[in-house]
Formats: C-alpha cells, sequence, structure tokens
C-alpha cells in the first residue's frame, strides 16, 4: 500500500498544534518589526488606505524638501539684495556729497568708489545658491551678467564696445562738431538773432523747449519749424535793466535746463548777463554773444553729463543701443541703433521676458503645497536692477580731462543726475518692492510647512493605527498562546502515552 | 468420539485465536497508515457432530462508513481548490512585497513622484534629473519583477497542472488494475479488503486532484467519473494528456483552438476511442485541478493585467497629447480639421457630435490600427465607457481612411474628407441638421523629447519604442506592457531631456517636470474593467496612486478571502476525518483490550486440549 506521510490522524491531531506554532511564529515576527504584516493581505481592510496615508506622507516629506530648497535660495538672494540696498545708498551719499576736485585718472574720489561698487553689484547678481544663478530667470546655469570689467571697457579683444566707448561716441554725437549741442546760433549784427536745431528728426544734442521773455519791446517766437527753430527779435528797442531772456533746452537723459540771460548796464557783464548797448542792435550784438556762450557752456557741463546719462541708458537697454554711423561721423549722427553681439557688449545674459505677461517672478516656481506655489525667480535686466547699475555705471565709467575748464561743471552736473537717479522714484520698482515679494513667499512656504507638520502628524497617527502593532498587545497574545500551546503539548502527549499497551 | 470432537474444536478455537491475533497485529502495525482501514474477522461456529461446534472463519470484514468516505471525497476536492487558491495568492502577496518598506510599487511611485518634485523645484541640478531617470528606472523595473513573479506563478500552476494529470493518470490506472483483480467478485479475505484499502487510497488522491463521484456494484467494481458526467474508470482506465509549455509569458493564453493557444490544455482519451477538451468544456469545476487551470487563466492573467494597466496608464499620461481640431466649413457642413500627422497605431481620433433628433451626444473614439485582420475593435479597446470605438485601417493611405470612415458613419450624417496633406475633415450634415459636430480632436503619442510639448516618451515599450496602445494581429501592446516597460534609454545618456522640450528650452524651465507631476499625482484616468477593479458600465476612474490603491486592497482582499475559505474548508475535512477514524482507524486500546481476550480465548482453548491429552493419558493407562 502506498504510505504517503502520517497518516489523517497524526494530521488531523498536529494540525491544530501546527496552526497555533505558525501563529505564534507570526506573533513573534510582529514584535520584532513592530508591523502587523509584512504583506498587504496581512494588512487588514485599511490595506489600502494605507497607501493613500504613504503617499501623503511621502508628498509631504517631498514639499518639505522643496521648501527648505527654496528658502535657502531666497535667504542667499536676499543677500544679494541687502547687499544691492546698501551699494546704492553708498554711491548715492558719495554723489551727493563728495567732493569735485579731480584725481588723476579723471574722476572724483566718488566715481572711484563708484568703481567697487558696480563690480560689487555685478558680483551680488551673479550669486549662486548651489549650482543656481538667482537673477538669470529661467536659464539658471547662465550667468545674468556679463563681467563688470567687460561692461565697462569692452571685451579684452576690443571687438565688442563697452560702455565707456559708447559714452564717447554718444558725447561726440551730442556735442556736434563744433561743440554746440547740435545748436546753431545765428551770426552777429542778423536781426533776428535765432537759435535752430541742425537736424530733425535727431536723437542727439540739445532740444529747443521754450522761449520766454521779459525784454521790453522784444518778440520772441518758436521753437517752431522742422527743424525748430526761434527766434528773438528787439524790434529795434533797448530792453531795460535786469529784462530777461529764458530759453529752455531739454537734454537727452529727459531733463530740462534753462539759460537766462539779464539784461544789464553794468559792464562787463557776468555769465547769464549781456550789456545793454548804445542801441538796439549793439545789444543784439551782445546778446547773441552772450547766448552763444552760454549754449556752448550748457553743452559742455549738463549736457556732456546727460548725454553720458542717456548713453548709459541706452546701453543697459535691450538690445542695447549706439549711435548710428551708418549716415556720417559722429557728430553729425542723429539717430541711435541696435548693437548687435558682434560689436557689443550685452551686459544681460540671463533669460529674457518671453512677453509683457512672462514675469520675473514666475520664472521660478516652487510648489510647496498640493495647491500653493511661490514665486522666486528674478531676472539681473528688471527695472530696480537696471536703473542701479545703469547710474553707477554711468558714473564709475565717465572720466574727464583736468585740463577742460567745464571739468567742474560736468562732474557736479553728473553727480546731480546719479544722486537724482538713484533715489526712490515713484511708480518705478525698487529694490525693496523684491525684498517685499521674497518675504511673501517665505511667509507662504513657512504657513505651508506649519500646517503640512500637523497634517503628518495626525497622518503617521492614523497609519500607525493600520500597519503597526502595540508590543504590549503582542507580548499578552504571546504568552496566552504560548501558555495554551504548551497544555497542548502536554496534553497531546499525555494522550499518546496513556496506551493499554503501557499496561500490559 | 467426543473426545477427539473436543480436541478439534479446541483446535479450531485455536487457529480463529491466530487468525483474529494476526489481524490485531495488522492493525496495530497500521495504526498510523493513512487509507487504512481496521478490519475485523467475521467468525461463525460450525456444527460439528452431534455436540457443540466448532469455530470457522468466514472472512475479514472492513469497517467502513461509505457514507462518511463519499462527503470526506467531496469536501476534499473543495479543500485541495481552496488550498492551492490561498497558496498562490498569498505567494501573489510576495509579489507586491512588504508595505511601507521598499520593493513595493507605492514606494517605487512615490519616490518618483519626489524625485520629479525635486526636479521641478531644481530643474538645471544634473542630480534632480539624475534622480529622476534613476526613480522612473526603478518603477519600470518594479514593473518588470511584478510581472515576472506573477508569471513565475502562472509557471507553477502549469507545472502543477502537468504533475497533477501525471498524478491522475496513475491513480485511474491503478485503479483500473485493482477493479480488474477484484473481478472474481465478493470475497471477502485479507488480500481483498487491503485491495479495496489500496483502491480506496486511489480513488482519496484522485479527488484531490478533481471533483469526482464513484459508484460502487456488488462485484466489488467501482466506476469513476466526474461530477460533470465523464467516466475516468469503468473496466479501463481513461488516459488524461498534457502539453505543458516550458516558459510561460503574459502573452501566452490559453484558447480553446489549439493552434492558438500558448498554454496546455488538459485532454482526456477515453479507453473506448474518442478525445475531448477538459477545460475547453469546464468539466473540472474543483479540485487541485480546477485551481491550477483558474490560477493560470483568470486569477493570475488579471494580476497581470492589472500591472499591464498600470504600466500603460503611467506611460500614456505622459506621452499622450490632446490636439484640438481647427473649426472647418465647407458649404453649409460645419466641422473640424485635424491634422492625422503623427498619429500611430492605437492613437485616437476623438469626434463628438449632437444627434438633433433624439437630443442625445455621442462620442466616438477612431483608433488606428494597421492590420485589417484585427477590425472591427470590441467597445472596451478605450477605457471610457462613454464613447463609441471605430477602429480603421490606415495601412491603406489617407484616401482609404476617409472611405472607410464615411462607409461606417456616413449614415450618422457625418462626412469626412481629405482637403490636403495628412488633414482630415470631418463635417456635419448642413442644412439637413439632423447632427452638430460639437468637438473633434485627435490623441497622438508624442515620441520626440523636444517637440516643443511637454509630453514625452518617459516610458517606453522595451527602452525603445513608444507605447501607444498599438492593436496587431499579434495582440494589443497593452497585454505583457508591465513586463517589457523601461525609461527611454536616450534619458540615460542625456536626462536633460527631462527639462528640454522644444530647442532653446532655458535649463531653470519647470514646464516638463510640473506637467509630469501634475500627471502623476492628480489627473484621473479611467481604468479597463479587465483588471477586476470597477464594471464596464462604471469603469474606475482616479489618479494613479488610486489606481495602485484599489489594486493593493483588492488583491490583499483576495488573498484573504482565499485563505479564510482554505481554514473553513480544512476544518470541515478535519472533522470528517475524526468522524472517518472514529469508525474506521485504528483505536490501539481497543486492539490491546481484544489482544487480552484472545490471549486469554488462545490460553483457554489450550487448556481444552491439555485436559484432553490427559484425559487421553488416563484413557491409556486405565486399558
Amino acid at each position: 500500500m502506498a504510505i504517503d506521510g502520517v497518516s489523517n490522524r497524526t494530521s488531523y491531531i498536529g494540525s491544530t498544534i501546527l496552526n497555533m506554532k505558525s501563529q505564534l511564529g507570526e506573533l513573534s515576527q510582529q514584535l520584532a518589526s513592530g508591523k502587523v504584516s509584512t504583506t498587504y493581505a496581512g494588512q487588514g481592510v485599511n490595506r489600502g488606505l494605507a497607501v493613500g496615508l504613504r503617499a501623503q506622507i511621502s508628498a509631504i516629506t517631498a514639499y518639505a524638501d522643496t521648501a527648505t530648497n527654496i528658502n535657502t535660495r531666497i535667504n542667499v538672494a536676499n543677500l544679494s539684495l541687502q547687499g544691492l540696498v546698501d551699494i546704492n545708498k553708498q554711491v548715492k551719499t558719495a554723489a551727493n556729497g563728495s567732493s569735485m576736485a579731480l584725481g588723476t585718472g579723471g574722476q572724483t574720489s566718488g566715481q572711484i568708489s563708484a568703481q567697487s561698487a558696480f563690480a560689487n553689484a555685478i558680483e551680488l547678481l551673479n550669486t549662486r545658491s548651489g549650482d543656481r544663478y538667482l537673477f538669470s530667470g529661467r536659464a539658471t546655469d547662465t550667468p545674468p551678467t556679463a563681467t563688470s570689467d567687460e561692461i565697462l571697457y569692452g571685451s579684452a579683444d576690443g571687438t565688442r564696445a563697452g560702455l565707456t566707448q559708447l559714452i564717447a561716441e554718444r558725447k561726440s554725437a551730442d556735442l556736434g562738431s563744433d561743440g554746440m549741442g547740435r545748436l546753431g546760433v545765428s551770426a552777429a549784427g542778423v536781426s533776428p538773432i535765432t537759435i535752430a536745431e541742425d537736424a530733425a528728426p535727431s536723437a542727439f544734442g540739445m532740444k529747443l523747449s521754450a522761449v520766454n521773455s521779459t525784454l521790453t519791446g522784444a518778440t520772441v517766437s518758436g521753437p517752431t519749424g522742422s527743424p525748430p527753430e526761434l527766434s528773438i527779435d528787439l524790434n529795434g528797442v533797448n530792453p531795460n535793466d535786469g529784462d530777461k531772456l529764458d530759453i529752455t533746452f531739454e537734454l537727452p537723459d529727459g531733463t530740462h535746463e534753462k539759460l537766462t540771460l539779464t539784461a544789464t548796464t553794468k559792464a562787463p557783464p557776468q555769465p547769464g548777463e549781456f550789456l545793454i548797448g548804445a542801441d538796439a542792435n549793439a545789444t543784439s550784438d551782445n546778446l547773441q554773444a552772450a547766448l552763444q556762450g552760454g549754449v556752448k557752456t550748457l553743452a559742455n557741463t549738463a549736457l556732456v553729463a546727460a548725454s553720458a546719462v542717456a548713453a548709459s541708458n541706452d546701453f543697459f537697454g535691450s538690445p542695447p543701443m549706439r549711435v548710428d554711423t551708418s549716415g556720417g561721423p559722429l557728430a553729425s549722427a542723429t539717430a541711435l541703433v541696435a548693437g548687435t553681439a558682434a560689436d557689443t557688449i550685452s551686459w544681460y545674459t540671463g533669460e529674457v521676458a518671453q512677453g509683457p505677461t512672462d514675469s520675473a517672478r514666475g520664472t521660478a516656481i516652487g510648489r510647496v503645497d498640493q495647491a500653493i506655489t511661490v514665486q522666486y525667480g528674478a531676472r539681473a535686466n528688471e527695472d530696480a536692477f537696471r536703473i542701479q547699475l545703469q547710474n553707477i555705471a554711468v558714473y564709475a565709467a565717465v572720466t574727464t580731462s583736468s585740463s577742460d575748464p567745464y571739468a567742474s561743471g560736468q562732474a557736479t552736473a553728473l553727480s546731480q543726475r546719479v544722486a537724482l537717479n538713484l533715489s526712490q522714484q515713484q511708480g518705478v520698482q525698487s529694490i525693496q518692492d523684491i525684498q517685499a515679494e521674497f518675504g511673501g513667499a517665505q511667509t507662504a512656504i513657512k504657513a505651508a510647512g506649519e500646517r503640512q507638520a500637523q497634517v503628518q502628524g495626525m497622518t503617521q497617527a492614523m497609519l500607525d493605527s493600520i500597519e503597526t502593532v502595540s508590543p504590549e498587545e503582542v507580548s499578552m497574545k504571546l504568552l496566552a498562546l504560548q501558555t495554551s500551546l504548551s497544555a497542548s503539548y502536554q496534553t497531546t502527549s499525555m494522550l499518546y502515552k496513556l496506551s493499554l499497551t503501557n499496561y500490559m | 468420539m467426543s473426545l477427539g470432537q473436543a480436541l478439534s474444536t479446541a483446535l479450531s478455537g485455536l487457529r480463529t485465536n491466530q487468525a483474529a491475533l494476526a489481524l490485531v497485529s495488522s492493525n496495530v502495525a497500521n495504526a498510523e497508515t493513512p487509507g487504512y482501514v481496521r478490519k475485523t474477522l467475521i467468525q461463525t461456529a460450525a456444527t460439528t457432530a452431534d455436540y457443540g461446534s466448532s469455530v470457522r472463519v468466514a472472512g475479514v470484514n472492513r469497517e467502513l462508513d461509505a457514507f462518511v468516505q463519499a462527503q470526506l471525497r467531496t469536501e476534499m476536492s473543495g479543500a485541495a481548490y481552496a488550498n492551492i487558491r490561498s497558496t498562490f495568492l498569498n505567494n501573489l502577496q510576495g509579489v507586491y512585497g512588504n508595505p511601507g518598506s521598499t520593493g513595493t510599487l507605492e514606494s517605487a511611485f512615490n519616490a518618483l513622484t519626489t524625485a520629479i518634485q525635486a526636479l521641478s523645484t531644481s530643474p538645471d541640478s544634473q542630480s534632480a534629473r539624475i534622480g529622476v531617470v534613476n526613480a522612473a528606472q526603478n518603477i519600470a523595473q518594479q514593473l518588470n519583477q511584478a510581472s515576472q513573479g506573477v508569471q513565475a506563478l502562472r509557471n507553477a500552476a502549469e507545472n502543477g497542472l502537468a504533475e497533477s494529470v501525471s498524478t491522475a493518470n496513475t491513480a485511474m490506472s491503478q485503479i483500473a488494475a485493482i477493479n480488474q483483480k477484484l473481478l472474481s467478485g465478493g470475497q471477502t479475505d485479507a488480500s481483498t479488503a487491503s485491495l479495496l484499502d489500496q483502491r480506496d487510497q486511489y480513488i482519496t488522491q484522485l479527488s484531490q486532484l478533481m471533483d469526482i463521484k464513484v459508484i460502487a456494484n456488488e462485484a466489488n467494481q467501482v466506476s469513476v467519473f466526474t461530477s460533470s458526467g465523464l467516466q475516468l474508470v469503468g473496466v479501463e482506465a481513461a488516459r488524461l494528456s498534457f502539453n505543458p509549455q516550458g516558459t510561460v509569458t503574459p502573452n501566452s493564453l490559453w484558447s480553446a483552438d489549439p493552434t492558438q493557444s500558448g498554454l496546455g490544455s488538459v485532454t482526456i482519451d477515453f479507453p473506448q476511442g474518442g478525445r475531448m477538451d477538459l477545460i475547453a468544456t469546464n468539466s473540472i469545476r474543483s479540485g487541485a485541478i480546477a485551481g491550477y487551470i483558474e490560477l493560470r487563466d483568470k486569477t493570475l492573467v488579471q494580476a497581470q493585467t492589472q500591472l499591464d494597466q498600470l504600466a500603460a496608464q503611467l506611460s500614456s499620461a505622459l506621452s499622450d497629447q490632446t490636439v484640438g481640431g481647427t473649426p472647418a466649413s465647407t458649404g453649409s457642413g460645419d466641422g473640424f480639421d485635424l491634422d492625422l500627422a503623427g498619429l500611430q497605431n492605437g492613437n485616437v481620433i476623438h469626434v463628438s457630435y449632437k444627434d438633433n433628433v433624439t437630443g442625445a451626444t455621442r462620442n466616438l473614439s477612431i483608433v488606428r490600427v494597421d492590420d485589417p485582420s484585427v477590425l472591427p475593435l470590441p467597445n472596451n479597446t478605450t477605457n471610457d465607457p462613454n464613447d463609441e470605438v471605430i477602429g480603421i485601417d490606415f495601412s491603406g493611405g489617407i484616401a482609404s481612411v476617409v472611405a472607410q470612415l464615411n462607409g461606417a458613419l456616413g449614415g450618422a450624417g457625418l462626412q469626412f474628407s481629405n482637403p490636403a496633406g495628412t488633414t482630415l475633415q470631418v463635417l456635419d450634415d448642413g442644412a439637413t441638421n439632423t447632427i452638430d459636430i460639437l468637438s473633434a480632436s485627435t490623441t497622438k503619442t508624442v515620441t520626440a523629447s523636444n517637440s516643443g510639448a511637454a509630453q514625452f516618451s518617459l516610458f517606453t515599450d522595451g527602452g525603445v519604442t513608444a507605447y501607444t496602445g498599438a492593436i496587431t494581429g499579434g495582440g494589443s501592446q497593452l497585454t505583457g506592457f508591465a513586463a517589457r516597460i523601461s525609461i527611454d534609454r536616450s534619458l540615460l545618456s542625456d536626462p536633460g531631456q527631462l527639462v528640454a522640450y522644444g530647442p532653446g528650452t532655458a535649463s531653470g524651465d519647470t514646464t516638463r517636470p510640473d506637467f509630469i507631476l501634475s500627471q502623476l499625482t492628480t489627473a484621473s484616468y479611467y481604468y479597463s474593467p479587465q483588471t477586476g477593479v470597477g464594471t464596464s458600465t462604471s469603469p474606475n476612474r482616479g489618479t494613479l496612486l488610486n489606481y495602485t490603491q484599489q489594486v493593493l486592497s483588492t488583491q490583499g482582499n483576495a488573498a484573504v478571502a482565499a485563505q479564510q475559505l482554505s481554514d473553513g474548508q480544512n476544518v470541515v475535512l478535519n472533522l470528517l476525518q475524526q468522524k472517518m477514524d472514529t469508525t474506521s482507524g485504528i483505536n490501539i486500546d481497543n486492539e490491546m483490550a481484544h489482544l487480552l481476550a484472545l490471549q486469554n480465548a488462545y490460553s483457554a482453548n489450550a487448556r481444552v486440549m491439555s485436559v484432553v491429552n490427559d484425559m487421553y493419558k488416563m484413557l491409556m493407562q486405565a486399558v
């Protein structure tokens, strides 16, 4: 007869004991691992819920990592922003108060300090958090700006122009060949006296804005025509002492300068005065000479400074604009042309906005919760940075020859403009605005993080209730099972021993 | 002479005692032998001469309760079936891993979303990109492994079937052989009893393999039938055969047509000729063989489909781009222009129109296939329950596509045309106004990583081919996709594709990582009811995580239910066995008491003989 193992009787008596033994094994495994089971089946009806809970905890951990990462980046960016604010303050103070004495390099002490300030500002914008450039928009692997040397002085091989070259070019174009700021004053002895721009339309030189006169009997008109011209006719009447002629010019950086000439009987006339002559004709000649001198002075002081500021604004624009020399020499140029990558340094090398709605902040978006994102991107060509950079740069770039009779006037005009432009302007983005936006992002991260910590606690507690066992409970079960198992062993062995065979 | 009679009667007593002793010793020796039924002696008094009677051994009796035995056999098939299912489903739990630890599908999925979250925070970071590649590779491998695990279990079921069939054949031929030996019939001697024991044991063995009915007659012959009525053993045994397949893959499926079947089938050859497929006729309904068949062809196939569906949805979620049609009108017909360039086998054109007669909105899913033999496609080709699927063969070019579409849908009032190039124009019936086209779109699998779309094939079929859900003569690409899913190999050398979705994408651009994250964590999809989750009228719909939850829940439940069923069956079986034991089993105490009685009877008989002997001696001396 085929014998395939122990008989039925042994198996059914043994099977209950085997069952208990396997339960014992299971319990001791539970005790060792602290887990209910090592399979989904063993976890009970809530196994599906446990999968979801684990996913939630995993997601919360991922959000926490993201939050830490973003916080670090915002902190690093904030350091840069604070540095830029400090630099702004420092340059503004220098421009406001320092002496106008020129050093050997043709710069005032304020300008010299602006050079290092500019290099610093560029360095701050090139700050990285880890491998990531924070001010390049989405192009986080590209430095946001060219080096400060390249920006100021052009490429090392000289093929691409930097800011100093553009300032020099624009200066020639704004002053014109005769240094009169592209204005022509009629010759002596011609009546009426006229002042005219040399070309229209023209991007350069001083623009005639308005004329006002209290000269007795005189007629002033203009500016009219193209190119615009204004005329002053004394009509054969000598003005009285103290009568004034005001002419307002608009400079390339958008500022206005007023040239005021006062009629005087005191010889010799001071700057800003003209002598009343024996008759109207003589007076007209005096007025013409004073006008000529006044325009020239204005062109060589305020216009030079304004030209440099305008050149810097053009250079820091996108694309950089420079004087178009395709139609003739610099001094007679009338238009700007976009610099190309081959001939002009492009100061901003990060990602440019894809459109008007593509905000700089939106270039880095961190998800800190299922439905909460924070925006913390930045581009170095945002207005706040650009305005600060272009003004510090122009201050650092302009040099003035100490032999120039107008040197002091130029330096003063430039300092005034730089100081003014570095002050907070109404309606223009400032670095403080960006700091505030970053602060908002950090607040959102913190709030999300706190909420998640709470949720994680609750989720973990629930998950524990599904997948872990309490050691006390398992120990109790083990003890009970052990007792009943040893009792079973005892009884079974007794039952087997208790046979009549032993008593025969 | 009565002294002589007394002597011979005492002798017959001694002989009977010896025979009874022999049975006791055999009972005691076989106390633990499975299938051994307790034997008792049938002894009768025989009249000899005028006074008294001697004792005669009439035969050997088997202490058997036939009713309990029959019940036991039925429960045995049930228990074997439940036990196989429970064992396999518990092993299947091993495929899904230890919850909460690494090496499970959910942990791989969570690791992938975490890695993508990190990539979305630092898209420029090479390590974050490599992290995503590794996590994606990990989940693909996890699916491959789970799939392998499922197939290994199917292979085990296939082997189990082969083994069961050969065991069944041995049992059946043995039963027939013993039937032959017992043919003389009606005897009750010890050897007959022992043959009966043997035959019962073979029948028990057979009952563990399949559900059988046993019919015995007076001539000690049994016939064995399946409970479906097929005769397995009569005078001769039928022969089962099984053609096992060496390797089992997700694509090897059983089919009633032997030329198409990728797996072995159980066939029966009747002794009088004739052949029948037992799986196709569903003749075996319980026992180990039924358990193996169900596991191999249903339960484990479904487990594989669940994995395939997860793999397919994971892949399509990231690669499928749906583009709406551009409105077009010609004459009075209004509709849409659809660009079919890049539409691949398995990709879908959706057209939704309103039937102005009934006011009902109807959604068409026009599926591209390249093999006309697979047409028409069943409606469950797409998982969407609210659409009508129309398969169109694209192998004949666009003109043939237009002709097929007009043939299939022209009656509904839709007009298709090909104005130029790869453009398909679909228009309504204009002035007749029985229908209005509401929308039309195409869903294509994006294969290039720098197409300018956030979609791309992160996961592929085997590392190179894109997963499009293609339907070919060989079956659907879905079948066994979990075993083949792999990340796009080019990602290994260039993880930058995870961020760069077009030429000149900035390295900090989070468009693609954000897309992947939202597709994986928040987007919902339909899942095929063939996965056993959801039904065809209301299929399961949810995020990938929801679906994973459902799958793991369902499988866990199934394993627990199978375990409980098996435990319950074992309890019943134990009870019956106990019952069987009390009637047919050996009780040593009983046997020992019997032994004592026999010993006493023996010495009493011997005593009678010695007394007769003394009396003879006295007689001899007296003479």
